[in-house]
């Protein structure tokens, strides 16, 4: 590490003082072929994406234009992409040949992070994944460390979890159906949304103390009982919900401008959506009923009465009403644990400092946008060995590469925005 | 727990699997060498009493000693998931051989194993790094990969004191199986 | 130093700015009495004898100074109403309910840099903003605000407001060529086939007017609508404005046709590398350009500015004209405005509570008064002149109009390029040949 000088401790004289002078400068702008500098540009105008060298077969493909394409670059700054994300797209005039979507940009290091944190540190570190609907990625890290643990739930614990993790459900489908309806040109349906959503979070954090990241399951439980704010606010909104959403979905669902752009784009058939490995709401608009909380119940979904919708034609149309489909669902199996919930306690008892068994688990929920994942490997210690994550959305983006070829670039937001993906996830 | 299912991945894999199959709670394990991952993966998608059509996940491991990659998929024949571990990839040159041909969708599962470990999957036709940028040189969530050694080499070197993580040393063995590590130097 | 400059060191900036404007408004008012003593009767007699082009010089003054304004209160307009369909309140601070909103953007978009990309076709670049704005600006000069009020009078009005018209696509293949922006060349490429298609639906289904009113003079045609409201030719040919609703929509990239500026796609189109007062053109000419088709919708199948019932005739006021008072009028609208000042700050004071201070008091008072004076004032000419009542109703139906189009902004989506573009040559272009065919077999049918 770098000798402070003695005289002065201010950064620069630090740093210079650090390096040696015999150390090559690195990172020189024209070294780098990824910039190009304005006197350059006259000398190769239409240098589209700096090609550095091709390594693989696929880039080989991308990179390379045929008669009258171009590329366009759909930038990580851009008022419409879900987060940073960055298409790298070939048009042939308004028409899409092929595209690459470039990640990374958001990308935390939140499971090299998670190696280092102890079990509870994790529960929070996890929450910035999907940071719209974050009980769920609590819940998929909490589920698997449960099974590492042999941790038994108490039964009120686990209609909490249900409860809200409907609620946000609910939330985040609302503010899916906003950014679609943005991201087609209109301005009001997200405003609508947000109204929504701010019901429902300031419900969450009566209930949990945050209106966003939540950090509110436990292992064994979740972290706090019900209380009356939440309660009252709950009531509230459960005596307009399904009006409420009947009024926001009927705004989208009758405007024949929106439903002509939805149809018919960005067809998704059920072999496709298979072999992509495609969850959630986008793999039943293509026909395969796979819900997790049906497959592979978790919690107390057995004991709960409630349908999963499917739909056949796999267009973008069709994503968003399954997912309207979902909201009043959702308002159901909430309707249900208001009126089943059991009392008991919250929280299991468990010891302060958390060391399982080793072992392997592996724990999956049903997020909003589909199977949220996590494996985690236990090796005795207080930290865990290995904690991976699988976001649905990283599978929901994957399929837009092949998705969006053959439409136009004004379908392209259309497609992207009806995968519902939050980049956060897909980025870790 | 499903006994039937262990019954039947004995009776298709049973060559190919090493070791026993565990099961708890609701997953099933099994274990194989990156040699027969198609043909095992072939059976599990298109047996009529597997049916493992779904991809859930495709993980990178390093378990200090050696590297796994760790499949899990379900069937609509089973309440169980199903993991398999491919073990036995080396450290220095792990390789194996992809899951593209059955998933499409494994494709960038793959790309993020391959950024963050270094396994490289034979098959993939696009195996280049995914989150981080394209000229970085390390695989961060190796177990050898050290911070402030691979900050040493970016501009960010020598502006703030970076911790150094914990190192584990080389253990015999699965950690996962109860082996304990060596504690923090 | 020199005295001068110790002097000037010592002075407060109120000592200083005295010091510098009150000689040279004494200077310039000597130099104004002694100009107009001298040049006065020579420039009277000139303006005499040319009283057309004093009044055509004056016609086009007033269009250029009197779009900003317009742009302003359209902008302010789309803000607020948006923001109430969105269910927001819209800006509020700035003035009283945000009004001085539109004012401070402007100030704000000359203050910016001015630059250029790299690689950007400099003068086209340059002119591109120029174009458009004219584009939009010149076709005010045919639209009759009032019976007497209009910049020209052409015999061909009409086919020169759509020649007019027309000329903005030039500006916006400008912008989107010149910028080097891949983003920008789709929109302006996007934007000169959207504006193109639908002018041929624009123009065709206003031939039906031409027809009914025999003439393509603006003026005209708003005579040939005088009476009363069901003499308008809105229900003459109600296909015809429905199609010329939908057009001028296009027309004006407005959603749901704002393919152009879509933002979620293309950034911000054909203008996305422009900024500071070039992007403040744009703007500028796109509000003019919602002002304007509103105008001609009003003008053409609304009566422009005639009274939708019978209105009746301008009273004379004639006792309260300047020929029987005189040049009293002055102190005693002075005296009202003190009068009223004080009579509205005591008022203020007594309803308000003890937190209005005096020179508050005062202040709400002397805004009150001036309001109601104008407010009189403006009856007075309303009731007095033809042109002020031209004036009223023409503003009304075109705002009317404007309001419309921002209500269809805040509530539709976007049309997808190519659904708009099957729309126009598939859909409204055979309507609007269907609507000239019928009303032509009509006239003949009916006149023989």
């Amino acid at each position: 590490m770098p000798t402070r000088p003695a005289r002065s401790t201010t950064r620069t004289t630090t740093r210079a003082a650090a390096r040696p002078k015999e150390q090559p400068a690195q990172h020189r702008s024209e070294d780098d072929p990824r910039i190009m500098l304005d006197r350059q540009v006259s000398a190769d105008l239409y240098q589209p994406i700096p090609p550095y060298p091709t390594r693989t077969e696929r880039e080989a493909e991308f990179y390379s234009l045929g008669d009258g394409q171009m590329f366009l670059n759909i930038g990580p700054h851009h008022p419409a992409t879900h987060g940073v994300l960055r298409l790298v797209v070939k048009l042939s005039g308004e028409q899409v040949v092929d595209v690459d979507p470039v990640l990374g940009y958001l990308h935390r290091g939140v499971e090299k992070i998670c190696e280092n944190s102890d079990y509870y540190h994790v529960i929070d570190q996890v929450d910035p994944l999907e940071y719209v609907s974050s009980l769920f990625q609590e819940w998929a890290a909490v589920l698997a460390f449960e099974k590492l643990m042999d941790v038994e739930v108490p039964a009120r614990a686990e209609y909490i979890r249900v409860l809200s993790g409907e609620l946000l459900r609910v939330a985040s489908h609302t503010l899916f159906m906003g950014f679609l309806a943005l991201d087609l040109g209109g301005l009001t349906p997200i405003l609508y949304s947000f109204i929504e959503r701010d019901e429902i979070v300031e419900m969450l954090a009566a209930l949990t103390g945050a209106r966003m990241l939540f950090n509110y399951f436990r292992i064994g439980g979740v972290n706090g009982d019900l209380n009356h704010d939440f309660m009252s606010r709950l009531g509230d909104w459960m005596s307009r919900a399904a009006r409420q959403t009947e009024a926001n979905t009927g705004l989208l669902n009758e405007n024949e401008i929106f439903v002509r752009r939805a149809r018919g784009v960005g067809v998704m058939n059920r072999e496709m959506a298979l072999r992509f490995g495609v969850t959630g709401g986008n793999l039943r608009a293509s026909g395969i009923p796979f819900d997790v909380r049906r497959a592979h119940p978790y919690s107390v979904y057995p004991a709960l009465d409630f349908n999963v919708p499917t739909r056949l034609e796999g267009d973008s149309l069709a994503r968003y009403l399954i997912r309207m489909d979902e909201v009043r669902e959702s308002i159901k199996i909430i309707d249900q644990c208001l009126h089943q919930m059991p009392d008991g306690p919250v929280m299991a008892r468990l010891p302060r400092l958390l060391r399982p068994r080793p072992g392997r688990a592996w724990g999956a929920v049903e997020g909003p946008r589909g199977m949220l994942g996590v494996y985690a490997i236990s090796d005795g210690s207080d930290q865990p060995f290995r904690f991976r994550i699988h976001d649905p959305s990283f599978m929901n983006l994957e399929v837009v590469s092949h998705l969006l070829p053959g439409n136009l670039l004004a379908d392209t937001m259309a497609i992207v925005a009806s995968l519902d993906p939050i980049m956060g996830g897909i980025d870790k | 727990m499903d006994r039937a299912l262990k019954r039947r991945l004995e009776a298709r894999l049973g060559a190919q699997i090493r070791g026993p199959i565990r099961q708890r709670h609701d997953q099933t394990e099994i274990r194989i060498q990156p040699g027969g991952l198609p043909d095992v993966l072939r059976t599990l998608h298109d047996s009529v009493d597997l049916r493992f059509e779904i991809l859930a996940d495709l993980a990178g491991v390093d378990t200090g000693r050696e590297m796994q990659v760790v499949y899990h998929l379900w069937s609509e024949t089973t309440p169980d998931w199903l993991r398999v571990i491919v073990e036995g990839l080396s450290r220095e040159d792990p390789r194996c051989p992809s899951g593209t041909f059955l998933w499409a969708g494994a494709e960038w599962l793959e790309r993020e194993a391959y950024d963050m470990f270094g396994i490289v999957f034979e098959g993939n036709r696009d195996l280049r790094r995914i989150f981080m940028p394209p000229d970085y040189t390390s695989f961060p969530l190796r177990k050898d990969f050290l911070l402030p050694d691979d900050s040493a080499r970016s501009p960010g070197e020598g502006v703030r004191h970076m911790e150094r993580p914990f190192a584990p040393a080389v253990v015999a063995g699965d950690p996962a199986d109860g082996v304990r590590r060596a504690p923090a130097s | 130093m020199t005295f001068a400059g110790r002097t000037w060191g010592r002075m407060s900036p109120t000592a200083r700015l005295t010091a510098i404007f009150v000689p040279l408004a004494l200077l310039l008012a000597i130099a104004a009495v002694v100009a107009v003593v001298l040049v006065l009767p020579a420039l009277v007699n000139f303006l005499g004898a040319n009283v057309p082009l004093v009044r055509f010089v004056v016609a086009v003054v007033a269009i250029l100074v009197l779009t900003i304004p317009t742009a302003f209160v359209l902008i302010y307009m789309e803000l607020k109403v948006i923001a109430r369909v969105n269910l927001r309140v819209g800006p509020n601070r700035i003035g009283p309910w945000g009004t001085a909103t539109s004012l401070v953007h402007g100030f704000k978009v000359l203050s910016k840099e001015d630059f250029a990309p790299t690689g950007a076709d400099m003068p086209v670049f340059t002119l591109a903003p120029v174009v458009t704005f004219l584009a939009s600006v010149m076709t005010l000069l045919v639209i009759p605000f009032a019976p007497g009020i209009f910049g020209q009078d052409f015999n061909i009005g009409l086919l020169f407001f759509f020649a007019m018209g027309g000329l903005s696509v030039l500006g916006l293949l400008m912008a989107g060529w010149a910028s080097f922006n891949k983003y920008s060349l789709l929109g302006g490429l996007r934007s000169a086939a959207q504006i193109v298609s639908y002018e041929t639906p624009l123009t065709i289904s206003v031939v039906g007017v031409v027809i009914l009113a025999g003439t393509m003079s603006m003026n005209h045609i708003v005579l040939a609508q005088s009476g009363s409201a069901l003499d308008w030719f809105v229900f003459k040919q109600p296909l015809a404005v429905l199609i010329f609703f939908i057009a001028a929509t296009a027309e004006a990239n407005r959603t749901p046709f704002d393919m152009t500026e879509a933002d979620s796609e293309i950034v911000a189109g054909f203008a996305t590398e422009y900024s500071g007062m070039r992007f403040g053109f744009f703007f500028f000419a796109e509000y003019v350009n919602v002002f304007i088709v509103s105008a001609l919708l009003a003008t053409i199948f609304f009566g422009g500015w005639t009274a939708p019932f019978d209105w009746p005739w301008p009273y004379n006021l004639n006792w309260l004209a300047a020929s029987s008072i005189g040049i009293l009028w002055i102190p005693i609208a002075l005296l009202a405005l003190f009068v009223g000042t004080g009579v509205m700050a005591v008022a203020v004071r007594l309803i308000g509570g003890r937190e209005w201070t005096a020179p508050s008091a005062f202040g709400l008072g002397f805004i009150i008064t001036g309001a109601a004076m104008t407010a009189l004032l403006g009856l007075a000419l309303f009731i007095a002149f033809d042109w002020a009542q031209g004036i009223f109703w023409f503003m009304a139906k075109t705002y009317a109009f404007v309001f419309t189009f921002v209500w269809m902004r805040g509530t539709l989506p976007r049309v997808r390029v190519d659904q708009l573009m099957g729309f126009a040559w598939k859909w409204l272009l055979p309507a609007s040949l269907l609507n000239l065919f019928v009303t032509a077999a009509a006239v003949i049918i009916l006149n023989r």
